[in-house]
């Protein structure tokens, strides 16, 4: 596999998704009707409707329709909108990925990707449909989803596949199978973590980390996400909304880090409109990573306050 | 919450420890297990059954649901996967029998009443177009008379009995609705019970003022016998054929015109003799509420002898059957009319393949 | 569409509804809708149910929605649902109309 397409990792790009806040991805299976109306109210920074392994045999084209007319009636205008399909090999997933890229979803999730050819021909035929509807061309974004340990070695691979990938995310249970494992205490993912976010890394993309499922353990919820924040990951999948807000403010900064990113910008936008190069604050050097790494700090702010 | 609530199906006669765990906790809630339910849903909290409801054919039996789970939602939850359990069993249309107090209940899970026996058992049916539907293509064959008769016949197989039936309930009336119980529970299949009805009245003098109707789920069915869920068990046998006496007084009744019912004398068989007389009460009846429709005269006519000689016994379809198992067709002959034994001989008798498969004999 | 089977599709928890789908012998199209919110919201649940089955071109069938007070796209969904899983694929002539789907119908 090649990586001389490796996307720049430049956040100023048209990539402007990117610059959104990718702390929260919340799960809903598209059969569930009551959820699908009302979950655009949890504060989000993603929905997911699922169509796979949420979703019932039964309630295959029942809950794909429900996905369609619930991506078109503009319910999550402000959320962005991400559907889970079923393997593009099953006889749902094309299904899935026609009605989703048809009914405007903004990201196609790819489950149990294990080589950047799924993503490529994922790409291939969301390209098609986008054609066929009328949907501008490449306006489609894609996620990874690895969930195996082919996944995670092929990750980098996957993660530079096309420009229109623009995240990727871990999923634990079928990986700790894969692994002949269990989910323990996180040693378990620490490979795949560290490979995926990586790759993301990279690539310029987002990483989102596995799902914690007892929603019930909060404090065992809050260690996990200490662990994925500081291995540096954007943020989880959840499948709870109870999780949504104790997760934002974990990512959200303190006072002082805000105060802080302030005056680091304000250094910086100074010294732009003065002319200067590398400025210093407090006696310490101010370069364009400190001033990425404020002005995230900000949008962090902007999107749930300060920490609690 | 919901989430939280785990469903299985327990097939009974498989799974004993779960059967008694659904009686026992159907007895806490005053319910019988039926001996004829094909499958029953379970749902659980952590372990606790908390709710459970079961299906013997489309009719919906046994169903409860924990005092401290009934602010769950849970009835229709359950209720929406056992209409997915009966639709793939060749189930589309759902009947339910319940106490007066839960039918806001079951309205609230898309069922509607068929009818109500005062204080005691309203049924109800998953479609606002069933009864209504029915009744709708019945008054089609309506005609207007000052004497409109019905009968009802499950003609297993039809008898000289019956014809003499049909010709003096013919006679006293301006015009006669037959109708031929359509449940496939009896020894002559419902094609073969209906092609003989028509085919015997065909050659009736009368014919010209019957109507043959193909019975329907509300003439005497499976569904319109009740008997689950109400302890007592004489009121049992009453609501069983009030519902279906019912039916016919509020429903078909009004819908085709029909002032009298006819009926024959019953000497043989308990159940049928119970129904006659349950007849009269809940089709004559004056004293029930405004709401329900005009009565009907219940009119019973002496079973015609086989023989001339006093003391001979009443044709009936139990003696034509047995005496068609010994294969004795000469005795047969003089007691059903001539497509009758036509397709006895045919079709029936012992050297006649291939046999037919043997079923339930009741209603006789 | 051609309706040739009974079909379902739904729940009869809030938020969604549960739609019945029948043939029928010849006649018009039959629907019957009965709703927790029809006194707020019957003339609109009635518009969705009508103009949904007449885009997809159902002409004939029994259609009964139980509505629990679904959103208009739940509405057209669970009705749209129902109505693929008791059709015939006329197109292909499959008996099995909900996997090749024309959406731009939908």
């Amino acid at each position: 596999m090649s990586h001389d397409h490796r996307p720049h990792p430049d956040h100023s790009s048209s990539r402007a998704p990117a610059r959104m806040p990718h702390r929260s991805m919340l799960f809903i299976p598209a059969s569930n009707a009551a959820m699908m109306s009302t979950a655009y109210i949890y504060g989000a920074d993603a929905v997911m409707f699922d169509l796979e392994d949420g979703v019932a045999l039964r309630e295959k084209d029942s809950a794909r329709l429900i996905a369609f007319h619930t991506l078109r009636s503009k319910l999550y205008a402000g959320v962005e909108t991400v559907v889970r399909i079923n393997p593009l090999d099953t006889p749902f997933g094309p299904a899935d990925l026609e009605a989703a890229v048809r009914a405007g979803a903004d990201v196609i999730r790819l489950p149990k990707t294990e080589t950047a050819q799924d993503i490529l021909e994922l790409e291939e035929r969301v390209a098609q449909i986008e054609t066929e509807c009328g949907r501008a061309p490449g306006s489609t974004r894609l996620m990874a989803a690895i969930e195996s340990a082919s996944g995670v070695v092929n990750a980098v691979a996957i993660a530079t596949a096309t420009p229109r990938l623009t995240s990727i995310a871990l999923a634990g249970f079928d990986y700790v199978v894969d692994m002949r494992t269990t989910r323990g205490d996180g040693s378990e993912l620490f490979y795949a973590r560290c490979a995926v976010l990586h790759a993301a890394r990279y690539a310029g993309i987002s990483a989102y980390d596995v799902v914690f499922s007892n929603v019930d353990d909060e404090a065992g919820f809050l260690a996990e996400v200490e662990v994925i924040k500081r291995l540096g990951f954007d943020g989880k999948s959840l499948i709870n909304p109870r999780q949504i807000d104790l997760l934002h403010n974990a990512y959200a900064p303190t006072q002082a880090e805000l105060d802080r990113a302030h005056l680091v910008i304000d250094a910086a936008d100074r010294a732009a409109r003065e002319g200067l190069g590398v400025v210093s604050l407090g006696g310490k050097m101010i370069d364009a990573p400190i001033v990425e790494a404020a002005r995230r700090t900000v949008r962090y702010a902007d999107a749930s306050g300060v920490r609690r | 919450m919901l989430e939280e609530i785990d469903l299985s199906t327990v097939t009974p006669g498989v799974d004993h420890t779960e059967m008694d765990a659904v009686a026992q906790f159907l007895a806490s809630h005053d319910l019988d297990l039926d001996g004829d339910l094909d499958i029953i849903l379970v749902a659980r909290h952590f372990g606790e059954l908390i709710g459970c409801a079961a299906l013997a054919g489309g009719i919906v039996k046994c169903v409860a649901v924990a005092q401290h789970a009934q602010g769950l939602n849970l009835l229709p939850h359950l209720m929406t996967e056992l209409s997915y359990i009966a639709h793939a069993r060749g189930h589309a249309h759902l009947f339910v029998y319940t106490k007066p107090r839960y039918q806001d209940l079951f309205t609230s899970c898309g069922f509607h009443p068929i009818v109500a026996v005062p204080d005691q058992v309203v049924m109800m049916e998953n479609t606002p177009r069933g009864i209504r539907g029915y009744t709708e293509d019945l008054r089609n064959y309506r005609r207007i008379r000052d004497k409109v008769g019905a009968v009802v016949l499950n003609a297993n197989p039809f008898t000289k009995g019956h014809q003499h039936l049909l010709r003096e309930a013919a006679r006293d009336c301006d015009y006669l609705h037959v109708f031929v119980v359509a449940e496939d529970a009896s020894y002559f299949p419902f094609t073969d019970r209906l092609a003989l009805v028509r085919a015997g009245v065909a050659e009736m003098s009368e014919r010209d003022h019957i109507h043959v109707h193909p019975g329907t789920t509300y003439v005497v069915s499976k569904a319109t016998f009740p008997s689950y869920f109400l302890k007592d068990s004489g009121l049992v046998d009453m609501c069983a054929t009030a519902v279906d006496l019912l039916i016919f007084r509020e429903h078909i009744a009004p819908a085709l015109g029909v002032t009298h019912r006819y009926v024959g004398t019953e000497p043989f068989c308990r159940v049928t003799r119970q129904y006659n007389t349950d007849m009269h009460y809940w089709l004559e009846r004056r004293d029930l509420p405004p709401s329900f429709a005009a009565p009907v005269q219940v009119v019973e006519i002496p079973r015609v002898a086989a023989g001339d000689e006093p003391g001979s016994q009443a044709i009936s379809a139990t003696n034509v059957r047995r005496l068609l198992e010994l294969g004795d067709l000469d005795q047969l002959r003089p007691l059903v009319p001539d497509p009758t034994f036509a397709l006895l001989a045919a079709k029936y008798a012992p050297d006649a393949p291939p046999p037919p498969q043997r079923a339930s004999t009741r209603p006789c | 569409m051609r309706i040739v089977r009974d079909s379902l599709a739904g729940t009869l928890e809030s938020s969604d509804a549960l739609v019945r789908v029948s043939p029928t012998d010849g006649g018009e199209r039959d629907v019957s809708i009965n709703s927790s919110v029809m006194a707020q919201f019957g003339t609109q649940i009635t518009e969705v149910v009508q103009d949904t089955l007449d885009k997809m071109g159902v002409s004939q069938g029994q259609i009964v929605v139980e509505d629990k007070g679904a959103l208009d796209c739940t509405l057209r969904a669970r009705v749209q649902a129902a109505v693929l899983r008791a059709c015939a694929d006329e197109a292909t002539g499959t008996t099995d109309a909900s996997t090749s789907v024309d959406w731009s119908l939908l």
